[in-house]
């Protein structure tokens, strides 16, 4: 193994880069722009019907009496939780995103209102943060229909109010779900792209041939261009980072973890790109396959809006796609400080790394037949 | 480049002196400057031979596509590797280069058998791949060290760049060079390692004549390095311009081999004088027949064209025709070439379409 080599190729591929205007724009400029339009314009685009849990503790006629106008709403698939399960627990577990508990006594603190005027009591309403659409509908619906039993209640103050309660310690908006999302996807689209102009353009311009006849290893030059693509992935979540912090006052957690998750998407997505380049012999058809391939994937994976928004069966196909744990982990780790959701998502992209990796090295060749 | 050490036959001072194997070198004794002539030997080949193909096959399901080949290519020579397109050039080629696996046969370079010790003569040759295009966003100069660089022993870049007349596009992209000039770095690309073997594989298809010209420049400048090369190509003026050893190549096997003279004499026509408006053709005619000279043939208004078996008839012809006072208007003498070799070979012209 040749150190020298490797760095020598490694700096002359950032030299190529750096002159390559699309390259600059599809790897910086692109996801830049993606994250400043989406943070900046980013309204609800949801299904017509939500999922909402809720769990009546009151079991009285005013709590069933709310129940049914939630329900009369048809904007909610209700189900309801049992009594007597611990709504913290249930939600962890069920990995529930939407849950609204009417506490017991509900309706015995309503009728004390009507003599004691510093009676009052709270809904609580537990929500997913990163679900915005979801929580911003539930909530203005919770709103209105408080707002009018309010009203006839008293018409100076607030009886039956609402304690939010976020699933996840902080509170998390749209830009924070898209943040990471935007990384996994600058990362695949990098390495994938690159990868198969290594594997058609370089063949079909005789430079793999050329470079087989050179002392330089096929291993050399792998590591030098997964050292180029590692740089270039850093480059992107530093940028992608800094925009978040500066523009849209994130708090973004990079750790050393982050770091092998971003390491292993560039090996998993150049791997893949490996792949299609060696079926897809031509460039063109290549860069076609390889749209085809990573497009669907960036729109089902939950890159830009989350899986809850979509249906059950495009759900069940995000979670045999790659990128689906690369965004998991990312934004598990960056975001919600859950590193235990972190580990596992990631400990599954560096498989699916290893495989993609491991047959793209192996599959392919510089020799001709 | 390798050392040649020489006692000065003057005064004995012993000097060294480095070259390339085959190269002509003008010396000067450093201490009683002697001038003369020195000749760096041949190195580590010890038949003279930098490349030996033996019985090599290439097989691809029914196709055929290199047929039993053997030949070899002397230290320093330009040795023309000639057929129409896919006769089997580029497969040979790269067979020898090792890019491509071989069904049958052995090759060796310079003394190496490829299969065993192809990473060793890796520094020692140097390949201009067919239908090649460098990094696009990398200067010439740059692409130049970048491939310099994965070679242990290397040719000092800017002398490169200057021989092959570069300077001026040093600083450009490869992306913006025209298509001679990318060859051009083709060939430059080939050299950084100064190799002892430099393979061409159609090293000016796609040109204008004018770049093609500029390119065989080059070649022509690496034979005088010393440098072997091994150059395939369908031009058959690229091979008479440029070959020492021409083999002619057709549906996979060799069909004639040898220098460009032994192949028109072998299997060319001889050469034709042309007398053009020749005053009194037919008498001048009925005379040369009494001469001696059976194929002269009349080809109408005035002209007469004369089959010349060597060189002394030429003057034969001359001196009759000065002695018997003839007018002409113009008189020309068209040697037989490759195209007519190839066609007489092969029964088909050396064009595109004979693939």
């Amino acid at each position: 193994m040749n150190l020298k080599i490797i760095w020598m190729d490694f700096i002359y591929s950032i030299k190529a880069w750096y002159r390559s205007k699309g390259g600059m724009f599809w790897s910086l400029a692109f996801p830049v722009i993606l994250i400043l339009l989406f943070g900046a314009i980013f309204s609800g685009i949801g299904s017509s019907k939500y999922t909402l849990y809720v769990q009546d503790k009151d079991q009285t006629e005013m709590s069933r009496m709310f129940n049914e106008t939630l329900n009369g709403t048809k904007l909610f698939n209700i189900n309801i939780v049992k009594a007597d399960v611990n709504a913290t627990a249930f939600i962890k577990e069920k990995n529930i995103k939407s849950l609204i508990v009417i506490p017991e006594g509900f309706q015995q603190t309503i009728q004390e209102s009507l003599t004691n005027p510093s009676s009052r009591v709270d809904l609580q309403f537990y929500f997913d943060p990163s679900e915005q659409t979801t929580t911003q509908v539930i909530r203005s619906v919770i709103s209105s229909i408080l707002q009018e039993m309010n009203k006839n209640l008293s018409k100076s103050r607030t009886i039956i109010g609402v304690q939010e309660i976020s699933t996840i310690t902080e509170n998390f908006n749209f830009i924070d779900f898209f943040l990471p999302g935007m990384i996994g996807f600058t990362i695949m689209q990098g390495a994938i792209y690159g990868s198969i102009e290594r594997n058609t353009k370089y063949r079909k311009d005789g430079i793999l041939r050329k470079l087989l006849t050179t002392p330089i290893t096929r291993t050399e030059w792998i590591l030098a261009k997964m050292l180029f693509m590692m740089f270039l992935a850093a480059l992107t979540t530093a940028l992608i980072t800094i925009i978040g912090i500066l523009v849209f006052g994130m708090t973004v957690n990079i750790s050393a973890w982050v770091i092998i998750i971003i390491i292993a998407t560039s090996f998993l997505f150049s791997g893949m790109g490996m792949l299609i380049g060696r079926f897809v012999k031509e460039e063109e058809t290549a860069d076609t396959a390889a749209g085809a391939i990573s497009f669907p994937m960036m729109f089902l994976a939950g890159t830009f809006f989350p899986l809850e928004q979509m249906p059950g069966f495009l759900q069940t196909i995000a979670h045999v796609l790659p990128l689906y744990y690369v965004n998991e982990a990312l934004r598990n780790s960056m975001i919600y400080l859950n590193q235990n959701e972190s580990f596992l998502n990631g400990v599954v992209v560096i498989i699916f790394a290893a495989v993609f990796f491991i047959s793209g090295v192996l599959l392919t060749k510089w020799k001709e037949d | 480049m390798i050392e040649q050490r020489f006692k000065c036959p003057n005064c004995g001072q012993i000097a060294s002196f480095y070259g390339n194997p085959g190269e002509h070198l003008v010396v000067t004794c450093s201490a009683c400057h002697l001038k003369g002539r020195l000749t760096i030997p041949l190195a580590e080949q010890d038949n003279g031979h930098a490349i030996e193909v033996s019985h090599l096959k290439k097989v691809y399901g029914d196709l055929i596509a290199v047929d039993d080949i053997s030949f070899s290519v002397k230290n320093g020579e330009i040795f023309a590797f000639l057929g129409p397109n896919g006769a089997g050039k580029t497969t040979t080629v790269e067979m020898i280069e090792s890019i491509r696996q071989p069904t049958a046969g052995s090759i060796q370079l310079l003394g190496k058998d490829i299969k065993k010790q192809f990473t060793d003569v890796k520094e020692k040759i140097g390949i201009l791949p067919q239908e090649f295009h460098s990094f696009e966003r990398l200067t010439v100069r740059e692409t130049l060290v970048y491939f310099s660089n994965l070679y242990k022993k290397k040719a000092d870049v800017d002398t490169i760049i200057q021989s092959l007349d570069l300077t001026s596009h040093k600083n450009m992209l490869y992306r913006n060079l025209s298509g001679g000039l990318k060859q051009r770095v083709g060939v430059a690309i080939s050299l950084v390692n100064d190799p002892e073997i430099i393979f061409l594989d159609e090293p000016t298809t796609g040109l204008d004549p004018k770049a093609r010209r500029e390119v065989w420049s080059v070649i022509a400048g690496l034979r005088k390095k010393g440098k072997t090369v091994f150059l395939t190509t369908h031009y058959m003026e690229e091979a008479e311009f440029l070959a020492d050893h021409i083999a002619v190549i057709f549906k996979g096997k060799i069909i004639a081999e040898g220098t460009l003279e032994d192949l028109i004499r072998n299997y060319g026509k001889s050469s034709i004088m042309h007398i053009k408006k020749c005053v009194n053709a037919p008498e001048v005619i009925e005379m040369l027949k009494q001469e001696g000279y059976d194929e002269v043939s009349s080809e109408g208004n005035g002209d007469i064209a004369i089959k010349i078996d060597y060189k002394e008839r030429v003057l034969d012809i001359l001196s009759h025709l000065k002695h018997d006072c003839i007018e002409y208007e113009s008189l020309d003498i068209r040697r037989s070439n490759l195209e007519e070799v190839f066609l007489r070979l092969t029964g088909s012209k050396l064009t595109e379409d004979t693939a």
